[in-house]
Parts: structure tokens; sequence; C-alpha cells
């Protein structure tokens, strides 16, 4: 487990032995907490950078160009002047939820991108049942939502936070279904043993409506276009965001990047084989595998309209509830080992 | 649960211009829209009775952003028959091919703008937009201007046609034909989409002709009228042009007329440019003192993108005592009231989109 090396590592760079077990166990817990942030947020700075200069290639446009080499710096420079402008509370809005509730997710977010793992011994803690924690944290994420919608006091705020319920009936379902079939699979909740057992045959090819239906349902939990029917643009001017203030922004646009992080993590790590590959280093393959889902989401975004409300409710209740239980069937099929 | 009422507008990303919808909602479901418009009025009518006649095409071009040939035609086409002028052979099958290229470049904005309403982010509005940048080039070899054209004259235009550009029109509409068809493949077959438009906002033909809807507002509720069919003005009866309709009277079939008349608007150009004559089309310089009146009051309409246009004049000595607009967009706008009423919020957006007004043209 990493947390042992780094507790080991830090015993012998600094020469001495802390006080107790709690205490190493604390350092080395702050010390990985660090190095993931590190992680997410270059992975956040470079997919804002790739969205960016993707979705305006698909436009024919250029993106941007002139902050730095190939506006690399663009990013950088939005946080500084999301960061620098005045955080305006609306008179009606909630104070205490509405300033809490967005960093809350935030730091959900973050939080759910500790506990998975990054490599054969690249790990925070080896939960038994990481997967199921994992999903059950992101199932929060709605229902902060809509306290985020309704303490802002806006109008187009309360309807996408009714949305938001609404999409949490219509995918949190199917979701766990699938998940259940991938935990069927592979004997296990652990995401090191799911991994594992991808060794042979990834889940994709084992399950390919299981990874249909997850994509769809993680996408729609995501609220990822075409589903992006909280934060519609051209409908509710931004959503559950229409009144929040810039800094509070900036902390929204992070929480896009690193859920898109997180969906292209699970979705490689339960059906991709996570970090397994031929000849190149299991990191490398992970990040790629994340960037090559993460560039669908982005592709995904700049050609679908939005999804009318009943047609989502309808494809999570009569398509996706269906069909993730003919793949949970398929799973029992796959683990009794008939075929 | 009670009723809610929210203010769409007149700042909103899908409400293109100053348009103010107060809409109440009982939960998700529309019981009532009321339009507010005015934010956008500059008193047209009343500043073109100060100027002169010609003083005032540039002012006309202005009042419709999207296309502002079709109302400079218009204006001066209504001077024209004031002061009893005759267009020159050539002139009109210019202008008809410079109204139809304004016709393309109009609806291809729409397109871009009412798909983005529906939620695509923004790539189908830049193609259509780099599409439409090539029929404001042909527009700017033509004319020499790019957003306002100030071409037309008393009698004929300020500049007739540049040497080479039927060469280039041709390959432009080769390039916009194939473009428009790939759209319409790219949407049509896209179930979203197809959701999204389809069986939203019927609008019956009855409800549309007591309504006093023009244009592909209209034509999509399957009424066969086209003022180019219908009172046909220049060389629409040489050619053969055939009036565009769909009788779904939704989202749906109003896209599909501004496809088709987009198409058709293509074909009429390469067939003018196949028989158009030589000869002269250049109008009557503009001179301060010009020919008087011969009639008092004169009516002009014509079919602009938008709808029916017209316009009314009473002449008084060099200058109009009186300029009545007829607006498509302004007319257009009062089907805001009745359409969305029983549709989701959601669905306020595409029929938004669907009418096609131009706030500047509703305010005036």
């Amino acid at each position: 487990m990493i947390f042992q090396n780094i507790i080991t590592g830090i015993e012998t760079t600094l020469g001495f032995t802390t006080v107790s077990p709690i205490v190493n166990y604390a350092i080395a817990a702050l010390v990985f907490g660090a190095l993931i942030m590190v992680l997410i947020t270059i992975f956040d700075y470079i997919f804002g950078w790739i969205e960016r200069k993707l979705v305006a290639r698909i436009h024919l446009r250029h993106g941007p160009t002139r902050t730095g080499k190939y506006g690399l710096l663009q990013n950088a420079a939005d946080f500084i002047k999301l960061f620098a402008k005045e955080n305006i509370i609306p008179a009606r809005a909630n104070r205490v939820l509405f300033l809490a509730s967005l960093p809350i997710v935030a730091a959900i977010f973050a939080f759910i991108v500790e506990i998975l793992p990054y490599g054969a011994g690249l790990y925070g803690v080896d939960l038994t049942l990481g997967v199921l924690v994992a999903f059950v944290l992101i199932s929060f994420i709605p229902i902060l939502i809509f306290i985020a919608g309704w303490a802002s006091g806006n109008k187009f705020s309360s309807i996408s936070a009714q949305r938001s319920v609404l999409l949490l009936i219509s995918y949190e379902i199917p979701l766990f279904v699938v998940i259940a079939s991938v935990g069927i699979l592979a004997n296990s909740f652990d995401f090191l043993q799911i991994v594992n057992a991808q060794s042979s045959w990834w889940f994709i090819v084992l399950m390919p409506l299981g990874f249909v239906l997850f994509f769809i349902a993680l996408i729609a939990e995501l609220e990822r276009p075409p589903f992006d029917l909280r934060e519609a643009d051209s409908e509710l001017i931004a959503g559950w965001l229409t009144d929040v203030g810039a800094p509070l922004y900036a902390i929204s646009l992070f929480i896009d990047y690193t859920r898109v992080f997180l969906g292209s993590l699970l979705v490689t790590l339960l059906f991709l084989g996570g970090w397994d590959g031929p000849v190149l280093p299991p990191y490398v393959w992970l990040g790629i595998k994340v960037l090559v889902v993460a560039v669908f989401v982005v592709v995904l975004r700049a050609t679908t309209p939005r999804m009318r409300l009943d047609r989502i409710l309808r494809l999570g209740w009569v398509w996706l509830v269906p069909l993730a239980i003919l793949n949970l069937l398929w799973a029992f099929v796959l683990a009794t080992g008939i075929i | 649960m009670g009723e809610t009422k929210i203010n769409i507008g007149p700042v909103h990303p899908s409400t293109h211009g100053v348009l103010r919808l107060v809409v109440t909602l009982d939960g998700d479901t529309i019981r009532k829209v009321e339009p507010h418009i005015g934010f956008l009025h500059r008193g047209v009518e009343k500043l073109v009775e100060t100027r002169m006649y010609m003083q005032s095409p540039s002012y006309m071009e202005k009042i419709d952003y999207v296309a502002p040939l079709s109302y400079d035609e218009l204006y001066v086409a209504t001077v024209e028959a004031a002061l009893g002028i005759t267009v020159k052979d050539r002139a009109q099958y210019v202008r008809l091919i410079q109204l139809e290229l304004q016709r393309i470049a109009s609806h291809l904005l729409w397109l871009g703008t009412a798909i983005n309403d529906i939620g695509q982010l923004f790539s189908v509005f830049m193609w259509c937009f780099k599409d439409r940048d090539i029929v404001l080039s042909l527009l700017e070899e033509a004319t020499g201007g790019r957003m306002f054209y100030v071409n037309q004259r008393l009698g004929g235009l300020n500049r007739d046609m540049a040497p080479g550009f039927d060469k280039h029109a041709y390959k432009a509409l080769d390039y916009l034909e194939k473009r428009i068809g790939e759209y319409q493949e790219y949407l049509e077959s896209n179930p979203i989409f197809m959701e999204r438009m389809k069986k939203i906002g019927i609008m019956s033909k009855e409800e549309a002709i007591s309504l006093g809807v023009t244009g592909p507002t209209l034509r999509g509720s399957g009424v066969e009228f086209d003022v180019r069919e219908n009172y046909p003005y220049y060389v629409y009866e040489k050619l053969h042009f055939n009036t565009q309709f769909e009788n779904g009277g939704d989202c749906f079939a109003r896209y599909r007329v501004r496809i088709n008349e987009m198409k058709e608007s293509i074909r009429l150009i390469r067939e003018a440019l196949h028989i158009i004559p030589e000869g002269d089309a250049i109008g009557m310089p503009i001179r301060l003192i010009g020919p008087q009146p011969k009639e008092k009051e004169v009516m002009v309409r014509r079919e602009l993108p938008r709808g029916e246009g017209m316009m009314y004049m009473v002449t008084e000595g060099q200058r109009p005592y009186r300029l009545s607009i007829r607006a498509p967009s302004f007319i257009n706008t009062a089907i805001l009231q009745h359409l969305p009423k029983g549709h989701r919020l959601q669905d306020l957006f595409p029929i938004l989109a669907s009418v096609d007004t131009v706030m500047a043209d509703v305010d005036r």
C-alpha cells in the first residue's frame, strides 16, 4: 500500500520516527491527498485546454491562441481573473447554503478521486466496497446541486434544481444495476480486483451492452451534453449556476473538469481494463485511456443537441432499466462459466 | 403546485435581441406567455418623413440587420412605384439574384441560431456562419458591402455585378447546395433534433391565417402562399419558381420550409444567372431634387426572408408624408402568445427559434 511507502519515505528522508501510527497515517494521507490533487489539477488544466481547442476545431475556430504557446496559459489567466473578481451574493439567496454548496460539491469530487486507484501499487486506501462508496458519493451530487439551486433564490436555478432531481431518479437505478453486474463478473466491489479480473478480457468485450448503458448513465450523472439539463445554457441561462459570482464559478469549472476526469477514470477502471496494456508502463496506459474517454465526452458535447426532459425519463425507465437488468442476467450467465 | 412567473429576457441567450417573455408556468407546463416588445424602438417611420426619398435606404437596411438588402430593395421599390419609375431589364435580374442571396444568408443564420437554441453547443451555428460568409462575399463582390449594401438606386443599381461574378456564384452555389444537404442529413438523422422539433408548437392552417403570420412560418402550416408566386415582381414569373410549403405546422415543418427555400433560392439564382440579359443596370444617381412623385399613395409588398413585408407610402413633394411598414417579424411574434401554451418550458425555445424574429425588425 502506498501509504506505507510514503511513511517509510518520510522516515528515511527526515531521519526520525513519528510518535504514533495515527500521526504517521495522517501525514501519509495528507501527502497522498496533495499528490492526487496535483494530479487532478494537471489533468483539469490539460483537459480544459484540450476541450477548448477541440470544440474550437469542431466549430472551425482556432480557440485560445494568444496566451502562451498555443494558448496553453489561457486557463491560468481565466482562473486568476475569476478569482480576482468580486463574489456577489444575491439578496434573495440563502447565504450559508449558497456559499457552502459549491465547495462541498468540489470537496466530494476531490474525495472520490482520492479513493480510486491509479495503478497496481498507486492507491490511497484499498476499500473492499470501493465501487459502492464511489457511486454512493456521486449520487449525493444531484442532491447538493438541488440545494445549491434552491439556495440561490433564482427561479432559473430552482427549475434547474428540479431537473437535477429528475435526472437523479432516471439514471441512478440503471447505473447501479450495471455496477452490480460488474461486481458479479469480477466477484468483487474492489477496484483493484475489478481491474485484475480484466487482465484476460476487458469488461467492454464481455459486456458491450453494459458499457453503453454505463456510459450513457454516467454522462447523465455528470451533467454533460446531451443531458446537460441542469446547466442548459440556452434555456436556463446557466441553470443552478445562474447567480453564482466569479470565484464560485471558477470552483464550478474545477468541478466540471474534475467530474469528467472522474467519469473517464471510472469507465476506464470498470470497463477498459484500468492500467492494463502491453509495452508501455501502466500509468501511461491509464492516462491514454482516460484521455480517450474524455475526448469522446467532449466530441459528444460538441455534436449533440440537448434532450427533452420527458424523453430522458422515458429513456431511463423504458430502455436503460430493462436493458441494465438484461445485462445483469448476462453477467450471471458469464459468472457461472457456462460460456 | 402554484403558478410561477418567470421572466425570459430581455437579456437571455435564446431571445436573440431584446425580446422579453413573461412566462407563467404551472410546474413545468406553460400556461401563458406574454411577449413584451419595444426595447429597440427607433422611430424609423418618423425619421423617414424628415428625409428626401433617396436619403433613407441606408436607414431602411438597419431595420432588419440579418437581411438588410431585402428592406433596402423594398423601400426603393416603394419609391419607384411612387415616382413611376420602371426598373431596367438587367437590373431586375441582378436585384433578384441579390435578394435570393440575401435570403440564403438570412436562413443560414437562422438555422445556426435555431440549432443553438435547442442546445447544440454552437457547432452548427459556426458552420452556418462560415457558409453565410461565402454568401456575404458574393454580395460584397456584387455590391461592395458586406453587412449593409445600399446598392439600390431608382430604376436600377449603384453597381452592376462585377465581371466574372457568375463564375464565382456558380462555384459558391454548388458548395452551398452540398453544405445545406449535409446539414439536412446531419440534423434529420439526429433523433434528439427530431424530437425537439417534431410535434412542437403546432399551428393549424386556420390559426396561421387568422393570426396573420407570413413567410416560412405561414408556409410551415400548409398554406401555399408566397408573394413571389402569388403577386410576382421582377422576373419571378419568368423563372420557374415553386412555393415551398410543408403541412406539419410544427417547428420541424418551419425548419423544413426554410431549408427547402434555401435550395429553391439556389436554383433560382442559377436560373437567373443563366438567362440574365446583357445591358445596362445602373440606376439614377442620387440627387437632392429628384423627379416629382406621380402617385399620391402607394403600397408595395415583397417576400422578405422573414415573411411578407409591405410599405405604404403617402407622398408629398420631395419627401414621404407618411411611411408605414408592415414588418413580418412583428406580426409573427404575436404567435408566441398562442403556440407555447400547454408545452413544457423546454419547448418554448424551439418555438421561439422557429418563428425567426429579429427584434430590430419587430420594434423598428
